[in-house]
């Protein structure tokens, strides 16, 4: 019977399933996945700073940073990972109904 | 809404009838957010995308289904809020806030969207639109339960004195 007395963030443990020859694993374990928060008029400065700190473990002053840099530039780049991380740290934030994606570093 | 008491990761709140009734009518909403809401990318190629997409709609459909389960079981639980008619006392950890904060704002974030998604600086628009007011005034009142939450895990709020 299910409560509502979830941890705050819960491990992702999932199979990763790829299909055969589809996929280049350098690529994927190459750190070059930017996780990325982008603006919007609805979530609240607070809220958001609040979520930062908690799928990150950042503190007050560097999470507020990243919230108004998303606030006045229109978006921060939060995380340089993998893809399997990335894709973690997007699905955290996903579920706090953030707006935040993964892109591949230009670089 | 007053928070009582702060003991660690333990937190005791006082919601007057009406209070609890609103929380009660917004948790009810959930999930309002639609599925298609959460991209993995904004477009750019990255590698087996499509895949690696459709392992996000499961894990935000498990995940969805996990709270709605939840907010199913706090609804019916007649137990969880005792007190009588001049306010409900109810202890929550710092976990179960952390969920209640999800599930508001996915029910903030939901009514924006079904409004519109409005600039919200610019709400006048909205004043001869009476379904999408009423969305946007189910948000803010998400939001607003939203900041009293984070006011008591963060140390913002002060528990109240209990009244006599």
């Amino acid at each position: 019977m299910p409560t509502i007395a979830n941890p705050k963030v819960k491990p992702a443990i999932r199979p990763v399933i790829k299909p055969a020859g589809g996929t280049d694993s350098r690529e994927e374990l190459d750190a070059g996945y930017l996780v990325v928060c982008w603006d919007d008029p609805v979530n609240l400065m607070e809220y958001v700073t609040h979520v930062f700190q908690t799928v990150f473990g950042w503190n007050r002053a560097k999470a507020q940073k990243h919230m108004l840099q998303v606030h006045n530039e229109g978006k921060s780049v939060l995380a340089r990972e993998t893809l399997e991380k990335a894709e973690f740290y997007v699905h955290q934030l996903q579920k706090y109904t953030l707006h935040a994606t993964l892109e591949r570093d230009k670089k | 809404m007053k928070l009582l008491r702060r003991d660690g990761d333990e937190f005791e709140f006082e919601f007057a009838p009406v209070e609890k009734g609103l929380l009660f009518h917004l948790l009810g909403l959930y999930p309002a957010v639609p599925a298609a809401h959460h991209q993995l990318t904004k477009g750019r190629k990255i590698p087996s995308q499509a895949e690696n997409q459709e392992l996000l709609n499961e894990a935000v459909k498990s995940h969805r289904a996990e709270n709605q389960r939840a907010v199913l079981a706090l609804l019916n639980d007649a137990g969880r809020f005792t007190g009588g008619k001049e306010g409900a006392r109810a202890v929550f950890q710092r976990g179960e806030v952390e969920w209640l904060l999800q599930v508001l704002n996915d029910v903030r974030v939901g009514h924006w969207i079904a409004a519109g998604s409005p600039n919200l600086q610019q709400e006048q628009k909205l004043q001869h639109d009476k379904q999408a007011l009423r969305k946007v005034m189910l948000m803010e009142l998400a939001g607003g339960f939203e900041m009293l939450f984070l006011g008591a895990v963060s140390g913002t709020l002060q528990p109240e004195a209990d009244e006599p």
